[in-house]
């Protein structure tokens, strides 16, 4: 679609139409959230974020991130790579079934997990005993940010040329040396952006651990677990002191991930 | 004997799109692979690189067998059609990239980039990305690539189809000196006989898999053995006729025939004329070359550097001769004129090739 | 073993055949194992009591409603969003203004933010509590929080990005000559716009709904906040009978959304199988 020269009269009703639904539907709660944090000042929310349940909850969090973050990186990049260039029956199917993360309610993956390690679950008898655990919770993260690495790749490693790599092996290199030299470097954008919203998706896991029963203060919480407790045990202003870390985290993140797509020169968009 | 192929063969299910070729490409030489598109000429030249496995047949490099052998192993040099440029790498590193696999200390690598840089005639723009250059200029840092590690031999897919017109006779031009000037073994694949001509040291006709016959562009122009090279080489009249004696009959007409075609006697023959042989005049006495009989001026098509005639002979063939601008003025013809039509030049091809 | 197959019969493949086929298996059991195992545990522990005993605890009253809850919030929301959606995206196609590259950089803060923060906002804005809420719900008997138009506010704010960014691709990569052949022939904008350019992103406006729809039926986090234990959607249903220890109440609804999810999942990669996925 070409670029208007000049957007008219039609055209600057068009954008102050959809300016004027996004800032209401998107930045109004925002800015009043953050309004509403700052009521009283810096401080007050420095010492909500500082109490120990609060600097728990945010490091099981940040650590249950990271974990996530690299798993999926790493294996997400292997199911990348499978997916868009091998063929093997049910390649379709399984290429759908990674968007279930997207589609099945976090509330039921909690529900599956009870069911298979529950006290009377299928593997009740399992080694480590997973449900309601900090291991639970790193299973039910990984799944519930599990699509966003493969997403992000897939176009672009379906836009490699094969070329590309033969010329290169016939300049002389290796597989190894050819991924490394010639492939990798055009994914890179495009993995880091997929671990950035894996990392974005999984701070901000709630259905699933609260399922699980995360309510355990200090072991079990999350940050997200947090803020819901804070707001039953009507402590609000603790509640949106975290609501507010989490939410700056979350547009740290994303200012990032729009520096990284623009440097990648393409216009790469999750789903 | 630089590259031998012997009985190369690639099968796509039940149809072989390289069906049993033998070849051999003398060393420094540029041969050029002529055929239409899906022929399988670029299906052989990536045999012959190790981009695509043979289902058959053997490739031998300076006498080295390399059919098992991977690409990275063969020493080819390869340009694609794309030129697949690392488009993560500014021009030089690209240039330098066989030069890392080899692992050539730093100061060797960046001399030789610069000698090549020199060579395409691109010394000063080294750093830029392939995004930011021209077709033209892409095209000459992939062949740069190419030799960057002195290949056996150098292999070009179509490597100016993607160029202006104008661009490609400039680019010719330049390939060819540098292949000159390095004496390279060279093999370029190509559907344009234009191209062949001005490059090509032998050609090699291929059609449906098949390589129908090799020779330099003048044999294969003025005497090709084989229809379909005669028709793809150039426009063509192909005359059926009859070679007896010495002579070939079309009819009532005969043609002298000359005796290294006595192999072709008493067979079904046909006389190949290009319309730049024939010649056409308004008395039978004023005929230039050998008489074919009178003809009909069936159309007149004006083709800048000269006129198009269409002529219907007596027997029925249709011919088409080229007159220059001051042969048609003379000659003022229009349609349904009668003439009488010569052929100065003809070539005798056996029927049924 | 399987040589590993690249797409076009032509290219080599340096026989790398451990390689390869360890790369394949270990990817495959990361997908296998996450991804089928949920399938599998929802379809056995729903079906575990016959069909007979899932619809009893798929129509039981409370279940139903929360079912249609969620379905027709999800719609609705579908709805707004594709319309929205589909207009946002052409008007960054078409349009040029002041702080565009910021404003698609903030498109993507639905899929940033957590989806509990997201209900902490909403009610931050619209709770009865607050100015705006309070005005709304006395002027004009509107109640959005802890009631279902704020589940859909909830959900239209999650689901914001999935028509555009699945719209936007399809617009940049149109073909501008069949619009301008239209315009050569007399048509207007409007016009243009309805019978060329509609037709081709149809396909794409239909997938990014049929996903937010989709991401929608299971949300959970910010309806927790914005409607609480009044109106329940499926979600909450579920955690509600988790908590009571009901798994089979829990597992007969679990199963409904996961068909339901399954068939949209199918449905968007049908409707993806031109496009590169």
């Amino acid at each position: 679609m070409n670029e208007r020269a000049s957007n008219g009269l039609v055209g600057w009703l068009l954008i102050s139409l959809v300016l004027g639904y996004a800032g209401i539907l998107l930045l109004a709660p925002l800015v009043m959230m953050i309004l509403g944090a700052f009521k009283d000042g810096l401080q007050p929310i420095l010492d909500d974020l500082t109490t120990p349940d609060a600097l728990s909850a945010l490091g099981l969090s940040i650590r249950l991130a990271l974990l996530a973050a690299l798993t999926n990186g790493v294996l997400g990049f292997l199911a990348a790579w499978v997916l868009a260039r091998h063929n093997f029956t049910g390649k379709r199917i399984f290429n759908a079934l990674v968007d279930m993360p997207f589609v099945i309610s976090p509330v039921i993956i909690g529900y599956v997990m009870i069911v298979l390690f529950g006290r009377v679950g299928w593997l009740k008898d399992f080694p480590i005993k997973l449900a309601f655990s900090v291991e639970a919770m790193f299973v039910v993260t990984v799944f519930v940010s599990l699509p966003f690495v493969i997403r992000e790749l897939q176009p672009v490693l379906a836009t490699l040329m094969p070329e590309h790599e033969e010329a290169a092996y016939t300049l002389g290199a290796s597989r190894w040396m050819t991924f490394r030299r010639v492939i990798f470097p055009s994914l890179r954008h495009a993995l880091t952006v997929g671990v950035m919203l894996t990392l974005a998706r999984a701070l901000g896991e709630f259905g699933a651990a609260a399922v699980i029963g995360g309510a355990v203060e200090g072991s079990t919480e999350t940050a997200t677990i947090f803020i819901n407790r804070a707001l039953l045990d009507r402590n609000p202003s603790a509640a949106y002191a975290m609501s507010l870390l989490l939410g700056v985290i979350a547009i740290i993140l994303l200012i990032a991930m729009n520096r990284i797509r623009h440097a990648g020169g393409r216009h790469v968009h999750p789903n | 004997m630089s590259i031998q192929i012997k009985h190369a063969i690639k099968r796509y299910g039940a149809q072989a799109v390289v069906d049993d070729i033998s070849l051999d490409i003398q060393d420094g030489e540029l041969f050029v692979l002529l055929g239409a598109s899906g022929s399988g000429k670029s299906t052989l030249l990536r045999m012959i690189a190790g981009l695509t496995p043979t289902d058959g047949g053997t490739v031998i490099l300076h006498g080295r067998d390399v059919t098992a052998l991977t690409p990275q192993k063969r020493g080819t040099g390869f340009v694609f059609q794309n030129y697949a440029l690392f488009p993560h790498m500014t021009v030089a590193q690209n240039i330098a990239f066989g030069l890392e696999v080899q692992r050539l200390p730093r100061r060797e690598r960046d001399a030789r980039v610069s000698e090549l840089l020199t060579l395409i005639e691109m010394a000063d723009l080294g750093n830029r990305l392939p995004s930011q250059l021209s077709g033209g200029q892409q095209q000459r840092v992939a062949v740069a690539r190419a030799l960057a590690a002195n290949p056996a031999v150098l292999l070009l897919d179509e490597p100016f189809g993607a160029l202006d017109v104008k661009i490609r006779g400039q680019l010719r031009h330049s390939l060819r000196e540098i292949q000159r000037k390095l004496k390279v073994t060279t093999i370029l694949v190509t559907h344009d006989q234009e191209e062949a001509f001005e490059l090509a040291d032998r050609i090699g006709v291929i059609d449906h898999g098949r390589l129908l016959e090799v020779g330099t562009p003048d044999q294969l122009y003025h005497a090709p053995q084989h229809r379909f090279t005669a028709g793809f080489l150039g426009a063509a009249a192909m005359l059926p006729a009859h070679r007896n004696g010495t002579a070939v009959h079309l009819g009532a007409r005969s043609l002298p025939a000359s005796a290294d075609t006595s192999h072709l006697a008493n067979q079904p023959v046909e006389i190949m004329v290009r319309p730049e042989s024939v010649t056409v005049a308004l008395s039978p006495e004023q005929v230039e070359g050998h008489r074919l009989g009178a003809g009909l001026v069936e159309g007149i098509t004006f083709a800048g550097a000269f006129e198009r005639l269409t002529l219907r002979l007596e027997s029925g063939e249709v011919i088409n001769a080229l007159l220059t601008t001051a042969q048609a003025r003379t000659l003022a013809l229009r349609g349904g004129d009668c003439v009488w039509v010569g052929v100065r030049d003809y070539h005798i091809l056996s029927a049924g090739v | 073993m399987a040589q590993a197959a690249i797409q076009s019969p032509a290219r080599i493949t340096p026989t790398v055949d451990v390689g390869a086929w360890g790369l394949r298996a270990s990817a495959l059991i990361y997908l296998a194992v996450l991804i089928i195992t949920p399938l599998v545990v929802i379809t056995v522990e729903g079906l575990r009591g016959g069909v007979e005993s899932l619809w009893v605890s798929i129509t039981r009253p409370a279940a139903l409603q929360a079912v249609w809850l969620s379905i027709s919030t999800a719609g609705i929301m579908a709805l707004i969003n594709g319309v929205m959606g589909t207009l946002t995206a052409v008007v960054l196609a078409r349009y040029r203004f002041p702080g565009k590259r910021l404003f698609n950089s903030l498109i993507d803060l639905p899929f940033a933010i957590p989806t509990l923060v997201t209900g902490v906002m909403l009610v931050l804005l619209y709770g009865p509590q607050t100015a705006l809420g309070g005005f709304l719900s006395r002027e004009l008997g509107w109640k959005i929080v802890f009631a279902p138009s704020g589940i859909v506010l909830a959900l239209t704010f999650v689901g914001y990005p999935f028509v555009i960014r699945a719209v936007q691709p399809v617009l940049e990569a149109l073909d501008t000559r069949p619009q301008e052949a239209a315009y050569t022939l007399g048509a207007s904008e409007w016009t243009t716009f309805r019978r060329v350019v509609l037709p081709a992103i149809l396909p794409a406006v239909l997938t990014g709904s049929l996903l937010s729809f989709a991401r929608a039926l299971g949300e959970f986090g910010s309806i927790v906040i914005v409607a609480g234990n009044v109106s329940k959607t499926a979600a909450v249903y579920i955690y509600g009978q988790v908590e009571n220890s009901d798994m089979a109440g829990a597992s007969g609804v679990s199963l409904l959304m996961l068909a339901i999810a399954l068939t949209i999942t199918f449905i968007v990669s049908r409707l993806n199988k031109g496009i590169t996925r």
